[in-house]
């Protein structure tokens, strides 16, 4: 136990540089894409008065080193500020908020579905080597493997939305009330699309490294071993070869969710799914600086809370990593 | 003395893309109560699939695909998968050659140890599991085993993996042990040690072992009678003194010259040749393309298995002809 202590400890301190590191990096591009007064000074068209200007000018500390204006920025930053959007005026944190949970609730709901579906998938896989439903899901698999996401989306749209007219094709909940007068299931129609393409992606991903793994793990001795201390299969399959099979992909999934958040521009905008991804694509069509910044900084920090979160599971999972 | 395990023209075939691979073709074995019996022959002749065999965990892509094995008058082949799983553990039990991936790395030694315990066993409760896991690591000769207990494989010795993987294949008291070459992955002290420890065991639990090995030097020191395997088929069979003074095959006297001895200070022998490809493997005695007494009707005809003298077993067909050399 105090070894797992020990390396959660190691896990948290070192995201403070790398945090450090992926902000400062977002924050001097952001700069070289534009200074944010000329910008708002574009939107107002001429009109800014000048005490709004100065204040502009002492808000952004213009004329500092970048690298001081960067620490002002860390401190806002770490106070939840980040600024205020150029085409709403609003805080751009505020604006935020349930931009991130859009997106969230799109990719949690989608890998959770990924590895509810893929684990009894891979097994089945594993266990039928070289039959014809193994050879059938590992050639899905592989073409969903390297299908992107938005391309997929586009296909799904043209079938469910404009052939069969079945499914909603943009946005996560109608404008109106729907004809059905329930709007959870307007939620989950709306949701339907795109978490089906999300979740085949990711599905492509988990079983066709987890079956790989099961192969591997299963000729292990432990397994035998397990098998011959007479352990009903059902409790070495999950037992025993699950958890050796699956501890190493966790690492994978957990860079496959940053890169699906990373990626979620393209998915999103396909499906206009208002999220950090779709808004992301309308901020920066407007120019609007601070909004790009921010939703950068937060999709970094949330690509570093799921790294961390995966070797926390991983160091739970394996005791041998926690040793370092 | 009465056979414990019979296994009867066992055949056990695994069924891989580049053809069947015929790893079990024709092993015949009793076992009686109580005696030490190995199972000799080079690696890949087929001994870890005939116990694997027994225990009926083959796994894929192998398949018994004919035989008769019985244990203590029951028919193993015909089982119920759900009954032979309460054969195994409790009434045959096996320990395997690798102890570094025979413990699975991701528990403690304690789970390990209350799972085997436990199966097929709820009544035993998880303190009184914990407790019968601290005896056996102190049966098998572990220091500190309430520390034991808690650590992971990777945090122990080879040697103590090993002690741990036989604790664990004692854990419900089996009437029989199959050891897998228990110490070939072991340094040359270790191995000493575990042995006797196997010696020590196989008295206090009144247990029956099936020792498998390709050293014949352990089969000497360890066992009681022993059956000599190769490619798949059984070469010859006897009681160890028998067989290592009067030896009938020619594969057998190929084996014993190639043992170290210390006593003597001839260059060793290793058997020359390679075991054959399993898939396509020789007509007639599978031995003969390695074999310096061969003659023609080596090559066509599968050798009989006949009867030496009580006991004694052998597949060759020129035996009478023969004067082999054993040990001096
Ligand atoms: N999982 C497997 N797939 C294919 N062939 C196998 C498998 N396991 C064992 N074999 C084959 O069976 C033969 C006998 O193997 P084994 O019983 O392990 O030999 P031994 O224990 O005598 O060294 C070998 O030729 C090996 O290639
Ligand atoms: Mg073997």
């Amino acid at each position: 136990m105090g070894s797992l202590i020990n390396y959660i400890i190691r896990r948290v301190l070192f995201m403070i540089p790398v945090f450090i590191g992926v902000t400062l990096f977002t924050f001097l591009i952001g700069n070289a894409a534009g200074n944010p007064i000329n910008l708002i000074r574009l939107a107002f068209k001429g009109t800014l008065p000048q005490n709004v200007y100065l204040q502009l000018v002492a808000y952004y500390h213009i004329g500092e080193n970048p690298l001081i204006r960067y620490l002002y920025y860390l401190w806002d930053l770490i106070h939840f500020d980040l600024g205020l959007s150029i085409t709403s005026q609003r805080p751009v944190a505020s604006e935020i908020g349930p931009w991130v949970w859009t997106t969230l609730y799109l990719q949690l709901s989608a890998l959770a579905l990924a590895l509810l579906i893929g684990i009894p998938i891979a097994i089945y896989s594993a266990r039928h080597q070289h039959s014809k439903s193994d050879t059938t899901i590992t050639g899905i698999a592989i073409f969903g493997y390297s299908t992107p996401t938005f391309w997929l989306g586009i296909i799904f749209i043209y079938i469910f939305s404009f052939y069969l007219r079945v499914l909603p094709s943009s946005g996560a909940v109608s404008a109106i009330t729907p004809w059905w007068g329930n709007w959870t299931l307007d939620r989950i129609a709306h949701l339907i699309l795109p978490m089906t393409v999300l979740t085949y992606v990711q599905l492509a991903t988990i079983i066709r490294l987890l079956r790989g793994n099961l192969l591997e793990v299963l000729k292990q001795d432990y397994i035998l071993a397990a098998m011959a201390s007479g352990l009903k299969e059902r409790a070495v399959i999950y037992g025993h070869a699950l958890r050796n099979a699956i501890t190493p992909i966790i690492t994978i999934i957990g860079l496959s969710l940053g890169a699906s958040l990373a990626g979620a521009p393209g998915l999103e905008t396909a499906f206009s799914w208002p999220g950090l991804g779709y808004e992301f694509t309308q901020a920066a069509l407007a120019l609007d600086i601070p909004t790009v910044l921010g939703i950068t900084v937060i999709i970094s920090v949330m690509v570093l809370v799921a790294n961390l979160a995966t070797d926390l599971v991983y160091g739970f999972l394996d005791p041998r990593v926690r040793v370092s | 003395m009465e056979d414990l395990l019979k296994v009867e023209d066992l055949r056990t075939y695994f069924f891989t893309e580049a053809g069947v691979v015929k790893a079990v073709d024709g092993i015949s074995l009793d076992v009686r109560k109580g005696e030490s019996h190995g199972l000799v022959g080079e690696s890949g002749s087929g001994k870890s699939v005939t116990a694997l065999s027994v225990m009926r965990i083959v796994p894929k892509p192998g398949k018994i695909v004919g035989g008769k094995i019985s244990f203590d008058g029951t028919d193993l082949l015909t089982l119920k998968e759900d009954d032979m799983r309460r054969v195994r553990g409790s009434k045959i039990a096996m320990v395997f050659q690798d102890p570094i991936s025979s413990l699975d790395p991701l528990y403690t030694v304690g789970k390990q140890l209350i799972e085997a315990i436990r199966a097929n066993n709820e009544t035993v409760s998880k303190e009184q599991a914990r407790d019968m896991a601290i005896s056996l690591l102190s049966n098998v000769e572990i220091s500190e085993p309430e520390r034991r207990f808690n650590q992971y494989p990777h945090e122990l010795s080879g040697g103590m993996k090993q002690r741990i993987a036989i604790a664990r294949a004692l854990a419900r008291t089996p009437t029989l042990l199959f050891a897998d070459e228990p110490t070939t992955n072991l340094d040359v002290t270790i191995q000493a040690q575990v042995l006797n420890l196997m010696k020590d065991l196989k008295k206090n639990f009144n247990m029956t072992l099936v020792l498998i090995t390709h050293d014949m030097g352990i089969i000497a020191e360890m066992t009681s009678r022993v059956t000599v395997v190769y490619a798949g088929q059984v070469s010859e069979s006897a009681e160890t003194h028998t067989l290592f003074y009067h030896p009938t095959h020619p594969y057998t006297e190929a084996l014993l010259k190639a043992v170290p001895r210390l006593d003597k200070r001839k260059q060793l022998q290793s058997v020359g040749g390679n075991i054959p490809n399993l898939i396509d493997p020789p007509t007639g005695c599978r031995f003969h393309p390695r074999c310096p007494y061969a003659i023609q009707i080596c090559k066509e005809k599968v050798p009989d298995y006949e009867e030496v003298e009580t006991d004694h077993f052998v597949a060759c067909h020129r035996w009478k002809e023969l004067s082999l050399v054993g040990v001096q």
